[in-house]
């Protein structure tokens, strides 16, 4: 059993690790994660005992505790209790030893007398569970590949069957395949052991543990079960990590978190970068505490839901165009409302905005009932629109549209109005000169006219940004470099994104999550990744089936999934 | 649609007559004073009746009134009345039929009652027995005719900005947490601006006639100065010569404002409704 205790590690005053608490039980395998600089290092190394900084806390080995220990004490555990595979795989080697000899060496360090018939049928024991020749034991590091220097190192550091072994970044310098083959062994060799994997790498802590941890700045920000944890980050930071590691999983384009790490930020580790801080962020720091069975360090008990709707139904006369439609939009992150037309997307969406009355169920924002739209609302609340052109007055220059919410909601002076529009141009990419303020809509293109139409959205700083049809009218590379933008500006502001589209190709890419509308209703609704490639609902699957490929049979996209037999599903019956 | 309104009333010969008409009005009503050394009322020492010369473009009347400056000064009253209730009807047209299509609900629908009783209303009947009454003076005039005027005006921009306010960058301020004053002011009245142009005419032409009828029966303010007042005293005198450089040129003047109006009005109107545009070839495509 190993507990560790308000671990702090500080180099030359700098605090690196900030006081972690940790238990872990024989047979438990946990995954830290984090950025580099994030103190995941230091704390593989103060757990050996190899640290250089000033170290405190109480890390418990069986209830011993070893930062007490004297340095021969330390040796004695150390390789034997307790092992750890280090990250640079180059270095970790000696050059002028063959590899068998370095294990032999870590096991005869533990060994009071030598009895090499034992050693040598351990080593060979060990290069089979490693799944390395026995030959190549004879080699010298530099004659061995990437791959099987690994496979020495995890030999090695399994030499005396410690009871807790830690992996730092083991998969770092290898290839897919090597990767995959070192991947399977661990997961082999942690078996019944305390093991701690170390990586910025998030496809593999995944394979390896079953319980993962997110580090930042020296502080464990959240922790959780692996599958759960990946699969619904509640930290902004590891939805942040999620969303900037390729994988397969998230169909989503990368995105980045804003900022730089830094050590010794008042308050939040993270409030710097956070974009749904708010005052007591900086000010105090979050104590980790359990919040649905996991473990959550942030003031705002993780990333908050910013829109719920429930059983929200918009009427027409007798017709109700959304019938009882449940959501929740988190902060910062998009979903996407994908059907054809007809099926109650863009009036779910001005329903929200307040175009269209509610006729039942209740919206919230933020958590406070959603009753009266006043000039509050629309700062949090913004809409782009299908027809950029149209949305834009066509007596407004572009410098008159883009101030036109300022002047409304009344912020500061005309020369201050004019100083945030041309910050916004800039952040939408456009032309700050006076010749292009000056220009109006029909002497601009279309792609320019979605940028001011986003731009003037964005003044207010709003937290939510309902996204009708923002690219159908433009062209393929346009709509690219519009998605783009929108994910760079949700990237940097943190802003929630509603993405209305009858494109369910063009929504995998931009959404964190997908729901799917038939008839006013969602049908279903998920991971964008989950549900493009494991539908439940027929109508998902016929959305999927006439999605978009470029297979010129129409393959792209066919699972492993049957459209049921039977009548086509449409939004509405002619 | 980028049509090019007042452009196209320009190109048309009915346009450009009846804005010459106007135009010529409005500068002699300006330079009255420049144009006759007299005053309205001013008895000169010409005898009365006297025969146009040069002294007295048109002659004298019985009180030995310089007829031209009275009417110079006649269509001082005219347009000023004319424009006073083109601008009163006008605005509160806008007003009620504006906010009345923005805010719909009750609000619009009891508007929409006021307006029909008051289009309902005989408003000559009203007219006369009310300025017989209080005898109006010029302003008195035009509260009066814009009360009764602006109804069918209002109806108008109404069924306009039904149509405006779904336009989507109306939607978009909307959503910028704006209210109906800038909803009405910034958004819809620039799109309305030829159609209101349109009422707004009508509404001074028929201030302009009216006017000139109250006070050729003689029910407005005495010690305004007008075509109709003047015409009333000349009639009088019909049996003598006088009518020629009395009556004549006076009719003339009220003719020529009315036509002038109703041209520009009837220039307007067919290029603003495209199925009374005779060719079509100047509508630009619009975006």
């Amino acid at each position: 059993m190993l507990n560790i205790q308000d671990l702090k590690v500080s180099y030359d005053g700098a605090l690196i690790l900030a006081g972690v608490d940790l238990d872990l039980l024989r047979g438990d395998s946990l995954a830290i994660i984090g950025e580099s600089g994030a103190g995941k290092t230091t704390l593989g190394l103060a757990l050996m005992g190899l640290g250089e900084g000033r170290v405190s806390g109480r890390v418990l080995l069986d209830g011993k505790d070893l930062t007490t220990l004297d340095e021969v004490a330390r040796r004695r555990i150390r390789g034997k209790e307790m092992a750890m595979v280090f990250q640079n795989v180059e270095d970790a080697l000696n050059p002028i030893m063959t590899v068998s000899d370095q294990i032999k060496e870590a096991i005869d360090v533990h060994r009071e007398r030598g009895d090499p018939g034992y050693v040598g049928d351990r080593v060979r024991r060990l290069f089979r569970a490693v799944g390395l020749d026995e030959a190549k034991g004879r080699s010298f590091p530099h004659q061995l590949s990437g791959g099987e220097k690994q496979r020495a190192l995890i030999a090695m550091a399994l030499a005396n069957d410690p009871q807790v072994l830690i992996l730092d970044e083991p998969t770092a310098s290898l290839d897919a395949v090597t990767k995959a083959e070192i991947t399977r062994l661990l997961r082999e060799r942690m078996e019944n052991k305390i093991a701690l994997v170390i990586t910025h790498d998030i496809s593999t802590a995944a394979r390896l543990t079953d319980k993962m941890a997110v580090l930042y700045a020296g502080r464990i920000v959240e922790l959780g079960d692996t599958q759960d944890l990946l699969g619904s980050p509640r930290h902004p930071y590891t939805r942040g990590l999620i969303r900037s590691s390729p994988n397969m999983t998230t169909p989503k384009d990368l995105q980045g978190i804003p900022g730089r790490m830094i050590h010794g930020v008042s308050g939040c580790p993270f409030s710097d970068r956070c974009t749904q801080r708010i005052e007591i962020c900086s000010e105090a720091v979050p104590p980790l505490v359990e919040a649905g069975g996991r473990l959550i360090a942030c003031h705002r008990g993780g990333i908050v839901p910013l829109l719920e709707l429930s059983r929200v139904v918009t009427r027409f006369g007798g017709l109700a165009a959304v019938d009882g439609v449940d959501l929740t939009l988190y902060e910062g992150e998009t979903i996407a409302l994908v059907g054809e037309s007809g099926s109650g997307k863009t009036t779910l969406a001005k329903t929200v905005i307040g175009l269209f009355d509610l006729a039942e169920g209740e919206m919230r924002l933020e958590g406070e009932p959603l009753v009266r739209r006043d000039r509050d609302f629309y700062r949090k609340v913004q809409m782009i629109y299908q027809n950029p052109k149209e949305s834009i007055s066509h007596r407004m220059t572009v410098l008159d549209a883009v101030t036109e919410p300022l002047l409304i909601q009344k912020v500061g002076g005309a020369a201050e109005r004019i100083e945030i529009a041309k910050r916004v141009l800039e952040e939408v990419e456009l032309s700050t000169d006076e010749a292009f303020l000056k220009r109006y809509p029909h002497q601009i293109s279309g792609g320019e006219a979605q940028r001011v139409a986003i731009a003037r959205a964005l003044v207010l700083n709003p937290k939510l940004l309902i996204a009708d049809e923002p690219t159908s009218a433009l062209d393929p590379s346009v709509q690219a470099k519009i998605l783009k933008l929108l994910l760079d500006i949700q990237e940097k502001r943190g802003l929630a994104i509603l993405f209305i589209t009858h494109d369910i190709a063009l929504a995998r890419k931009v959404s964190d999550r997908l729901a799917v509308m038939l008839k006013g209703k969602i049908v279903e609704e998920g991971s964008a990744g989950g549900v493009t490639t494991a539908p439940i609902h027929p109508y998902t699957m016929r959305l999927l089936e006439v999605a978009p490929d470029l297979d010129p049979k129409g393959r792209g996209m066919s699972g492993p999934w049957a459209v049921p037999e039977g009548p086509t599903i449409r939004a509405r019956e002619f | 649609m980028h049509v090019d309104v007042w452009h196209e009333v320009g190109e048309r010969n009915v346009g450009r007559a009846g804005l010459l008409l106007i135009g010529l009005i409005v500068l002699l009503a300006i330079f009255a004073p420049v144009l006759t050394p007299y005053s309205p009322r001013e008895n000169t020492s010409t005898q009365a009746f006297s025969r146009p010369s040069t002294d007295h473009w048109l002659g004298t009347n019985d009180a030995r009134q310089d007829i031209w400056t009275q009417l110079l000064y006649g269509a001082r009253t005219s347009l000023s009345v004319g424009f006073g209730v083109a601008l009163l009807s006008g605005f509160i047209s806008v007003l009620v039929g504006g906010t009345a299509a923005i805010f719909g609900g009750l609000y619009d629908r009891f508007w929409m009652r006021i307006v029909d009783a008051t289009i309902a209303i005989p408003d000559v009947v009203v007219i006369i027995l009310v300025a017989a009454y209080l005898r109006p003076n010029v302003l008195l005039m035009i509260l009066l005719l814009s009360a009764l005027s602006w109804p069918g005006g209002a109806r108008v921009i109404r069924a306009q900005t039904l149509t405006l306010k779904e336009r989507m960058h109306v939607s978009a301020a909307r959503t910028f947490g704006a209210g109906w004053s800038h909803l009405l002011f910034r958004h819809i009245v620039p799109d309305l601006a030829p159609v209101l142009v349109a009422i707004m005419i009508q509404d001074a032409r028929r201030a302009v006639f009216m006017e000139a009828g109250l006070s050729f029966l003689g029910i407005s303010d005495p010690s305004v100065m007008s075509w109709g007042k003047m015409m009333q005293y000349a009639r009088v005198f019909t049996y003598l010569e006088v009518w020629k450089w009395w009556l004549l040129p006076t009719g003339l003047a009220l003719s020529s404002t009315l036509i002038g109006l109703s041209f520009t009005g009837y220039a307007l109107e067919s290029a603003l409704d495209p199925r009374l545009r005779d060719r079509d070839d100047h509508a630009e495509g619009g975006v």
